[in-house]
Parts: C-alpha cells; sequence; structure tokens
C-alpha cells in the first residue's frame, strides 16, 4: 500500500480505518465466492496476489446488487401497498414479495442500466394481462 | 445447482414462461454464471424476497457479472495509467469512484482529497458493519480448470533430425510419412475365376465327404445301438466340427472306404442328372434308402452301407427340417429298441442334424451351380 507523508491526523485515521478495515475483511466472507471473483477479474486484466482486494471487489459488488435489489424492493411494497388500497381481498395473496423485471428495470434506470423486457409475447391467451393481477 | 442454497421457494419458476438456458447450447461461461445466480439469489433473499421471477433473476446476474468486469477493468487501466501491471487498493477505489459516479458519490465535490477518505470506501465500511455476514451456499472449486494439453513432441523429443537446416529442432515434429503420402497398392493375387470356381468346388467336395461320413456314422449307431455314447462323442465333436466350419472339415484318409466311391460327385450327377438330383443327396440317398426299407442292408452291420451301385431316387425338398431326421425316427421304431437313453440322443442328435442339414442345402446350392455351368 502507498504510505503518502501523511500532513493531517485526518489522512492518518483515514490510513488506519482502511487497514483495520481490510484486516476485518478476512473475517468476513461476502456473498460472491472469491473464486467467481477472480474469475471475473482476471479475464478482465486485474492482477493481484492480495486476497484482500479481491474480498473489497466482492464486497463493493455485493453492496451495488444489494442496492439495486432494495430498490427494487421498494418499488414492489411500493406496488403492493397501491393495490391494496383497492382491492381488499388481495391482501393475503400479495404477501409474497418476488423479483419481476417490472421492478428491476425501474430501479436500475436510476443507476443508468437501460433494461427493457418485452411487453408480452403473443403466444398464449394471457398476453396483455396487467402483470399485478396475473395469476403467481 | 441452481436449487441449492436458496431458501425461499421457487415457485414462480414455474409460473415463468421462458424456458432456461437448459435449452440453449452451452456457454462456455456456463459455471459462472451458474455460480453468480445462486449469489445473487442469496443477497436477494437476504434483503427479504421470497421469490424471484427467473428473467429477473438473470438480469441481475447479467449486472453482477457486468459490474465485476468492469471493476477489473478500470482498475487495471488506471494501474496501467501509472505504469504498474499490478493493482492495489488506489486503482480500486478510483475504478469504484467512476462506476458510482452516476448515481452520485459522498465527498465527490472535494478535490485534492486522498484516496483513502474516499467516501466509496467509507460506504463500503458502513455496508459492512451493517450486514450480517451471509457466506456463499456450497463451497466453490478453483476455475477455470487448467487441463494438461498434451502438445505435439518436437523434433529433439523424437530424437529426428529436422529435413532441412532451416527447420529449427526444438519445433513440432512432422508427422510419419504414411499419414500424407498416398501410394499404390496392387493386388498381388491374380485372381481367375475358373480357378477361383475349382478351389470352391474341391473345398465343397470335402465338405460333402465330411458330412456323409457323419451321416454314416449316424446310422451305425442306430441300427446297431452298442458302444453308442462313445461314438455319440466322437459324432457330436464331428458335428461341431462340422458345424463349425465345413471347409475345415479334416480330409479323408485313404483308408476309408466311401471316398473311393465318392470321389467325383460332379460326373456322377452329370451323368444322372435328368432328375432333381444333388450330388450331396445323392451320396447319402443309399444310407437313407436302407433306413427306410430295408432290413437287407441292416444285415451288413457297422459296415459299408451303401451298395456299390447308385439308386436314382426322387427327393422331395421340403423346407422342413426333418429330412434326415425322421428316417431315423423310423428305422428306432423298427428296430424296437426305444430306450431312453437313446431316445434322448437320438432329441439331441436331431438338432445337431438340423445344423448339418443347413449346411448341406447350402452346399446344395453350388453343386446345382456347378452342374449347370
Amino acid at each position: 500500500m502507498n504510505h503518502n507523508p501523511q500532513s493531517s491526523d485526518g489522512k492518518h485515521d483515514d490510513d488506519s480505518a482502511l487497514s483495520d478495515f481490510l484486516a476485518s475483511l478476512m473475517d468476513y466472507t461476502p456473498t460472491i465466492p472469491d473464486e467467481l471473483v477472480e474469475h471475473y477479474l482476471s479475464k478482465s486484466g486485474f492482477q493481484s496476489p492480495d486476497v484482500r482486494l479481491i474480498r473489497l471487489v466482492a464486497v463493493a459488488t455485493q453492496k451495488f446488487v444489494a442496492e439495486v435489489a432494495s430498490d427494487a424492493l421498494m418499488h414492489c411494497k411500493a406496488r403492493q401497498a397501491a393495490v391494496v388500497k383497492d382491492k381488499r381481498d388481495k391482501q393475503q395473496k400479495d404477501k409474497r414479495l418476488i423479483l419481476t423485471m417490472d421492478d428491476l428495470s425501474k430501479s436500475l434506470r436510476e443507476y443508468g442500466v437501460n433494461v427493457k423486457h418485452q411487453e408480452y409475447f403473443a403466444d398464449s391467451p394471457s398476453t396483455g394481462i396487467d402483470p399485478a393481477s396475473r395469476e403467481e | 445447482m441452481r436449487h441449492v442454497g436458496v431458501k425461499s421457494t421457487r415457485d414462480t419458476r414455474e409460473s415463468e414462461n421462458q424456458q432456461s438456458v437448459s435449452l440453449e447450447s452451452p456457454k462456455a461461461d456456463e459455471f459462472g454464471r451458474a455460480v453468480s445466480r445462486i449469489a445473487v439469489a442469496q443477497i436477494c433473499e437476504s434483503l427479504g424476497y421470497q421469490g424471484f421471477k427467473e428473467s429477473a433473476l438473470d438480469a441481475l446476474t447479467d449486472i453482477l457479472i457486468w459490474y465485476l468486469c468492469d471493476i477489473g477493468k478500470n482498475a487495471s487501466f488506471h494501474a496501467n495509467l501509472a505504469g504498474r501491471t499490478e493493482c492495489n487498493i488506489f486503482d480500486i477505489t478510483r475504478a469504484l469512484e467512476e462506476l458510482g459516479a452516476s448515481h452520485g458519490i459522498p465527498g465527490a465535490s472535494k478535490i485534492g482529497n486522498c484516496l483513502l477518505g474516499s467516501g466509496t470506501v467509507r460506504e463500503i465500511i458502513q455496508f459492512v458493519d451493517s450486514k450480517e455476514e451471509t457466506p456463499f451456499a456450497q463451497p466453490v472449486p478453483k476455475f477455470p480448470i487448467v487441463r494438461d494439453r498434451k502438445l505435439i513432441p518436437s523434433f529433439e523429443h523424437m530424437n529426428e533430425n529436422p529435413p532441412g537446416k532451416h527447420i529449427p529442432a526444438w519445433l513440432p515434429a512432422f508427422p510419419d510419412p504414411h499419414t500424407y503420402i498416398h501410394t499404390p497398392m496392387w493386388n498381388e493375387r491374380s485372381s481367375e475365376p475358373r480357378a477361383d470356381k475349382i478351389e470352391q468346388a474341391k473345398q465343397r467336395r470335402k465338405a460333402e465327404r465330411a458330412l456323409l461320413r457323419l451321416q454314416q456314422r449316424l446310422v451305425c449307431n442306430v441300427s446297431s445301438g452298442t458302444s453308442a455314447s462313445l461314438v455319440t462323442n466322437a459324432e457330436k465333436e464331428k458335428l461341431q466340427e462340422v458345424a463349425n466350419n465345413s471347409f475345415l472339415a479334416a480330409p479323408l484318409k485313404p483308408v476309408e472306404k466311401e471316398v473311393s466311391q465318392l470321389v467325383l460327385p460332379a460326373k456322377h450327377s452329370d451323368e444322372a442328372s435328368k432328375n432333381n438330383h444333388v450330388s450331396v443327396l445323392e451320396a447319402f440317398a443309399p444310407a437313407i434308402e436302407a433306413m427306410k426299407g430295408g432290413t437287407s442292408n441292416e444285415s451288413d452291420g457297422e459296415k459299408m452301407l451303401l451298395p456299390e451301385k447308385r439308386a436314382a431316387v426322387h427327393f422331395k425338398f421340403r423346407t422342413g427340417k426333418k429330412i434326415l431326421g425322421a428316417p431315423l425316427d423310423l428305422c428306432l421304431q423298427k428296430k424296437g429298441e426305444r430306450s431312453a437313453a437313446a431316445i434322448l440322443r437320438s432329441e439331441e442328435r436331431d438338432d445337431k442334424k438340423r445344423r448339418a442339414e443347413f449346411i448341406l442345402r447350402q452346399t446344395m446350392e453350388y453343386p446345382m451351380e456347378l452342374n449347370q455351368s
């Protein structure tokens, strides 16, 4: 790691915080396995013998995916709340939170990823029905 | 692997009309994608999701893989920019900042900032502190597996001198010349159709003699009834031998009497070729006659059942298998030697005889050709 001459205590704190963090990373096992991360990083030219950096990347990716998924979850819950207002009898059925393409594309839009899902494939009788009211 | 590690139900999988990757041809990154899929599902599940749409799961898996590759590319770019080949924490921090720039990162407005105090990293630290640990569900082996590839050995390995001075010895050796040079092949044996036919006829006559001998033995056994067991063994052997390959039957020794009369059956059949004579059946005719009618022949005992002269006989070419078997049974009846052992033996012999008859029938066709040609 690059040890610049520290001019202020703030930087020193940051430095120690970071090194502590990297040390603590070894205890924390990210959900994304190390081998997977290594595979894709080496595919794109990332070379590092340090395992902590791999863990850092894994954690960063996990954070990103969690953010996207939580945004989608918020959309899903908002939609459920809106539906419940209209039809009370659907309350029990829609307790399940399901990740749908709709919510995902809305949340990804904010991150600059444009995911467009086909509205419908005209190959079955149930095409064109509102996805929320479709039987899950 | 898809169903492992996700505690939530996957009922929506069935409701989803889209087919999964099982219908498509396997891609190169199949394993990596499968592992990422499970990781994404675990992340979502820890957030509170209870089910996934398959297409959404696939899309999120793609996002994860792209993100990983993007971080790698950016980090290596920054490392190269600084004149290094190995990435360090600052490269990663810069890469993360770049990726998060569209979304906004804390402390982005500050300039001249040391990367150690970067907002992105702080966020990550906060994330780790707040999140509880959910390790991956299954142990993942190191992949991709590097296979030992067998290379073509070099000239040095083969202890060969490369043809031509311009070829260095460490290059792979040339293949053997027989793999790429085609030389014409001549068939040394000259083939004459006439000689071949004569040869064939000779071999068939040998087979006929063997069969005839066999037949005689059978008849002898039936008529005499003594020392049958010994003979049956011998004739079984014979049958086996004959059944296996009539052309391999042992040539008859000149001592045996019947040979002299049967040497050229083709000639005889030429002479008496008015009826449907076949040389083999002709040869057997006396034996069959003896079995059918004559007690006079039986008085000869084990000796020659074949009379000197041949009788002209008409045969019905039945498709049934019991051409020769039936007369034997008749003979047995006549003799009245119906012992259980004899019956058994005769039954066994019937089977073997069918085989012999089959061979006979085959040989019958060719002598007919010979006669006609």
